[in-house]
């Protein structure tokens, strides 16, 4: 009986200890698939894209005095943090190929230039809510102009990413 | 006068069970990608929980007693036991998303950190809690959250193509651009947030509150064909203005300030205040609900004196069990999660959590040592085994839904 004990202690290890291996041979052993990265920097632009066009709607609703100050605050502050989401998917990303390492590179340039935008924005919404910036950044009209760029910029690396 | 503030139970548990903070996002986050493809699941969710309260609603004014007392004498500790931890777990994660809500909203208004917001939002709901009526809280708390009919007005504001609106309604089915495992895990949550549990509990021991007799079930009626259909109405109202103007935008929901937008674009700066002090109001009253419902479960189950017509005092284990509920939510809350990835686990869990509430309400609704001549009629059992089976395989789907989906992304 005891025999028996001993014997099912010594397999049980055995499964353990081969488990274990598998599990860390697996994480040693994974990779992304090149389609799996790009779909990452697809789904990161996507959520860029997202913002950007939150932003548009939040400038434009507050330069038409449809929107007050703090809710404009709030939305950008929400969006920045959507965007810095999608800087973090794409900072970390492993790219495994040459493809989706452009892809990547060319995801992050756009994010960037969005995020650079609701920066801007937000500062001119704590100007028009009565901050002072001293000069303050540009009106709503250069503002847009801006986001549009940076919004096609995010679409053309959608685009080359394989997104809609 | 007096029979409009008779339906404000109904109409709170009902602004709290469907516009609280889960499903104001989430409704919008379907609005956003899928348009109004999932409004089949509101008006199934509507007819369910009309179903399930105006039973829960009939045993009370009935027997006298709430439900969940019944459920623990009818079917034992062991089947009442399963039932409580899992309603109470449900409650706690719900509560502490709606305080969350609260704090948001208020961010919302005020620009003012919602961290900061928190405990003053928790020590709020533990203050009316405390020291007001419960007629005067479910008057105020329902009829400010009417407020939130903003979101149908700015919906005909925006004047959109209402044929496009009805051909993304019917028939049913995903959007090209969304995958189908998605479109299923949405319409899992949307049905979980509609016939969430804590509905039930509060409005049958809110029946209570109000001393409801025999003479009341026509007010019970009352009660569940305005409330729940209202609560319904503003779930698909919001979900249309995402898909209205957030849709075709390209704009993916993901915090409470992009919902109000299309608010602020069809009705401005008045109509987009009246709605913030409606989501306050919507949030705030399901906090207060979720807050009752995890006293009047555990009191009711335990056998402890219980009630908001009491004095607390003379309730004071009650008082002390929500007390804690609200300290754990708002606890949870500093270490900074995010209350509305709170709000949709719990969503997801009350569609998980489902049989354990309605099974039992069906078995009491058909006891006549309980109900007499009141038990379930025909129709209603049969519609009422309808929608167990909608209920548990709504409950099994849930969680391989949402790893699949990781969590509807």
């Amino acid at each position: 009986m005891a025999g028996l004990r001993g014997l099912g202690r010594v397999v049980a290890g055995g499964v353990g200890g081969a488990l274990a291996l598998a599990a860390l041979g697996g994480c040693v052993a994974s990779r992304q698939e090149p389609g799996q990265a790009t779909a990452a920097v697809a789904d990161a632009l996507a959520e860029a894209g997202s913002a950007a066009q939150t932003t548009r709607i939040a400038v434009e609703l507050l330069s038409r005095g449809r929107l007050t100050g703090p809710v404009a605050d709030t939305t950008l502050l929400d969006q920045l943090r959507v965007l810095d989401d999608a800087d973090a998917a794409l900072t970390t990303l492993v790219p495994p190929d040459a493809a989706s390492s452009a892809h990547r590179a060319d995801g992050l340039a756009a994010v960037g230039d969005v995020t650079d935008v609701v920066v801007a924005a937000r500062e001119w919404v704590a100007v028009r809510s009565g901050g002072d910036l001293g000069a303050g950044p540009a009106g709503a009209g250069e503002l847009l102009d801006d986001l549009d760029q940076a919004a096609g910029a995010v679409d053309e690396a959608l685009a080359a990413a394989g997104g809609p | 006068m007096k029979k409009v503030f008779a339906a404000a139970l109904g109409i709170l548990t009902a602004i709290g069970g469907f516009v609280d903070i889960g499903d104001l996002v989430t409704n919008a986050v379907v609005g956003s990608r899928f348009g109004m493809s999932l409004v089949w699941v509101v008006v199934v969710g509507v007819v369910g929980i009309c179903l399930f309260a105006s039973m829960a609603g009939r045993v009370t004014a009935v027997s006298g007693r709430a439900t969940f007392e019944i459920i623990r004498e009818r079917l034992g500790p062991r089947a009442a036991g399963a039932n409580l931890v899992a309603s109470f777990a449900i409650n706690l994660l719900t509560l502490t998303a709606e305080i969350g809500g609260i704090a948001l909203a208020l961010h919302l208004a005020s620009s003012v950190e919602p961290r900061l917001w928190i405990p003053v939002a928790g020590l709020a709901v533990w203050l009316v809690l405390w020291r007001v009526k419960f007629q005067i809280m479910e008057n105020v708390a329902g009829l400010m959250g009417l407020l939130l009919v903003g979101f149908a007005v700015a919906l005909f504001l925006l004047g959109p193509d209402w044929g496009e609106l009805l051909r993304q309604a019917v028939p049913p089915s995903p959007p090209g651009t969304e995958h189908p495992a998605s479109y299923w895990y949405y319409a899992v949550a949307l049905f979980g947030a509609a016939m969430t549990p804590y509905e039930v509990f509060f409005f049958s021991s809110g029946a209570v509150e109000e001393r409801w007799t025999a003479k009341d079930l026509s007010t019970n009626r009352v009660n569940v064909l305005v409330g729940f259909p209202l609560g319904g109405l503003l779930s698909v109202a919001i979900a249309a203005c995402a898909a209205v103007v957030l849709l075709p935008a390209g704009i993916e929901v993901s915090s409470l300030s992009q919902i109000v937008l299309p608010v602020a674009q069809a009705g401005g700066v008045l109509l987009l205040a009246l709605v913030i002090v409606g989501i306050v109001a919507a949030t705030f009253g399901a906090a207060l609900e979720t807050a009752l419902s995890s006293g009047y479960t555990v009191a009711q189950y335990l056998g402890w004196s219980w009630g908001k017509f009491r004095r607390p005092a003379r309730a004071a284990r009650f008082h002390l069990t929500m007390i804690v509920a609200l300290l754990l939510g708002v606890g949870i809350l500093m270490t900074s999660v995010d209350p509305i990835a709170v709000t949709e686990m719990s969503v997801v869990f009350s569609a998980v959590a489902l049989p354990l509430t309605y099974v039992p309400i069906l078995v009491v609704a058909n006891d006549p040592e309980y109900m007499g001549e009141h038990v379930n009629g025909r129709v209603v059992n049969a519609l009422g085994t309808v929608y167990l089976v909608i209920v548990v395989v709504a409950a099994v789907a849930a969680i391989p839904l949402m790893i699949a989906t990781g969590a509807g992304s």
